[in-house]
């Protein structure tokens, strides 16, 4: 049975390690089953959608922005990226994903003790639906097409410094690679909604990363570094365009997802908004009545048997006695 | 609202910035050709005819020192990888390096000897000259100074010289003089960073005199090289820069188009808050207390 069901959890015990040895999880104790349940179930399906999700936006955002510039080489597979920044991008936008994955919690774990009504987010699978997969997605290409375009014309083919400099390649290629870095990690921190220092040394971490990697990439014998040599401090750094470009497109990419988290926190919440909002305005303190109903409500008796089958019919008598109204 | 506070007065500082930017723009290769050759323009480029030509230019705006002589070439990409990859750095480093030419093929040895520097990008190398005069006065061009100084430095080396350089049939660019060492040929040091778009600018030369306006500058200009086997453009440049760069609007109306975005963002969610307001923390949202009997 343990090995059939879509997660079997097997209890050790006196009988013996053999449910242990066939189960998905083990616990030692059966009270230990509600919390596994109620809160790693729940931060556990939480975490995987939204990083999921993320890694879509993020490796779209980024891989389109290269077949975007094929376009404008004759398709012939010149990267508008250096070699070593590709290989960077595994570590620096990589990195605070992992910890969104391992630590976010978008409500503490007493909370979803209370209220294991939250917990049915994961099987109505509200976080993983077609319509938020493509949603990210299309972030994604929102997010690659602002870059790269925003970056060609903002850089098109005037001086980018008052020393009457154009820009090459690898200056385009750097600032475009900077932009990306600042957007992904200012939206992934968007999202999250639990910080530790773990994540707040990842995601800035991350961009000051990127700065220290570009100076100590171009102070490298031009040997290694070609054409990035002293590429931020000589030619980047000193440029006010550099600067307002990143911050412009950094801006703009995030725009659309603000606007929609906005706009859904306003006027349609879910419930863990709603209960993120009671804790942080310590409305569960003030109004203990309050709290302690809505965890009643919050429950739902048991599903299966006689009783169970009369009270659903209740409820879906009541639901259409209610949308008559 | 933040946002929209911040980026409108930075959209309006950068427009401004770009329109004080002074740029005259004169395409030149169709017009350089003589008439009797206007049919056949790669076999004129190609002969030994007079490829001499003056143009006309006139300023229009008052245009303070230095002005920055730039060429432009459209429809040429230094940006195909192939292009990219035929150069040799450990060449143009150091001397010692002189036959290190693998990576430069085709361009890599001519008459059995390898050619310093070699590869594509160096062989095609931009030869059209200018000569600027205003009221029969020349007008100096500065051509010290018009690369990045880490190239100067430490990327064409000091006891690099060229040699066996456009000695094979085919002749792709300008020649360079044997004498003078690489970190000194800024010309080729500026050609050598490969441009990002097929439309690019690179720089030529600093003129360091003010231009009034309604002055005529006579330029005296080599049409020598061939664009017209590839339909390309050929354009003289002469710009002044801002602290921000050369002329591009598009900066600063990106930042007031995303300032005006978010202004009109804030407004219409203050508009959606003041008319349907949600009290923060209200547990009437709950999805329990939303669809009461039932999920």
């Amino acid at each position: 049975m343990i090995q059939e069901a879509d997660i079997g959890v097997g209890i050790s015990g006196v009988e013996g390690m053999q449910a242990v040895m066939a189960s998905d999880f083990s616990v030692a104790q059966f009270r230990f089953l509600e919390r596994l349940l109620v809160v790693h179930g729940h931060w556990c399906y939480k975490r995987i959608a939204q990083m999921i999700c993320y890694f879509f936006y993020k490796n779209i955002a980024f891989g389109l922005t290269l077949f975007y510039f094929e376009a404008f080489t004759g398709f012939s597979g010149q990267s508008v990226y250096d070699d070593w920044y590709m290989l960077f991008n595994v570590v620096l936008t990589s990195l605070p994903v992992i910890s969104l994955g391992v630590l976010e919690q978008d409500v503490s774990s007493e909370v979803c003790l209370e209220f294991p009504a939250i917990y049915q987010q994961g099987p109505r699978n509200l976080f993983f639906d077609w319509y938020r997969i493509l949603g990210w997605m299309g972030n994604g290409l929102l997010a690659s097409l602002i870059i790269f375009f925003l970056n060609i014309v903002i850089f098109y083919n005037q001086a980018f410094r008052i020393g009457g400099q154009t820009a090459d390649m690898t200056a385009l290629g750097t600032t475009m690679f900077t932009c990306i870095i600042w957007s992904l990690n200012i939206q992934i921190a968007l999202t999250m909604s639990h910080f530790t220092w773990i994540q707040h040394a990842t995601i800035w971490g991350s961009i000051v990363t990127w700065y220290l990697f570009l100076a100590v990439y171009g102070a490298l014998s031009p040997d290694i570094s070609g054409n990035a040599y002293q590429i931020l401090v000589e030619a980047l750094a000193p440029a006010p365009m550099y600067w307002t470009t990143t911050l412009l497109v950094a801006i703009t990419c995030n725009l659309p997802y603000m606007a929609h988290i906005a706009y859904q926190r306003c006027l349609e919440p879910m419930d863990h908004h709603i209960i993120q909002e009671i804790k942080y305005y310590r409305k569960d303190v003030e109004d203990q009545h309050m709290w302690n109903r809505e965890q009643s409500k919050g429950r739902q008796k048991t599903k299966i048997g006689f009783t169970a089958r009369v009270e659903a019919k209740i409820r879906l008598l009541q639901s259409k006695m209610h949308k008559k109204q | 609202m933040l946002v929209s506070i911040v980026f409108i007065p930075i959209g309006v500082v950068s427009l401004f910035a770009s329109r004080d930017v002074v740029e005259i723009i004169d395409q030149y290769e169709t017009e350089c050709v003589p008439q009797n050759f206007r049919n056949d323009k790669v076999s004129f480029i190609q002969s030994n005819a007079n490829k001499t030509c003056t143009r006309r230019l006139t300023v229009t705006k008052l245009m303070k020192k230095p002005i920055y002589v730039y060429y432009q070439l459209d429809n040429f990409y230094q940006n195909h990888r192939r292009y990219v990859k035929s150069r040799s750095d450990s060449q143009l480093k150091d001397n010692s390096g002189w036959d290190e030419v693998s990576s430069c093929k085709p361009e890599d040895m001519s008459n059995g000897q390898p050619i310093v520097p070699c590869g594509l990008i160096a062989w095609s190398l931009f030869n059209d000259t200018y000569n600027f005069s205003l009221n029969n006065q020349q007008l100096a061009v500065n051509k010290k100074g018009i690369s990045w100084k880490s190239d100067r430095d430490r990327k064409f080396g000091r006891n690099v010289f060229p040699r066996n350089f456009q000695n094979g049939t085919l002749i792709g660019g300008k020649s360079l003089d044997p004498t003078v060492p690489l970190s000194k040929q800024e010309d080729l040091i500026v050609w050598m960073r490969t441009a990002a778009l097929p439309t690019f600018r690179k720089l030529y030369g600093k003129i360091e005199w003010d231009l009034q306006p309604n002055e005529v500058i006579h330029v005296t200009l080599e049409n020598n090289y061939n664009t017209y086997s590839f339909s390309g453009k050929k354009k003289l440049v002469l710009s002044t820069t801002s602290w921000l760069g050369g002329k591009n609007d598009f900066l600063g109306i990106a930042y007031l188009t995303v300032g005006g975005l978010c202004f009109f963002l804030a407004l219409s969610f203050t508009v959606v808050y003041l008319v349907k307001p949600r009290r923060l923390g209200d547990p009437s949202y709950l999805s329990w207390n939303r669809n009461p009997g039932g999920h």
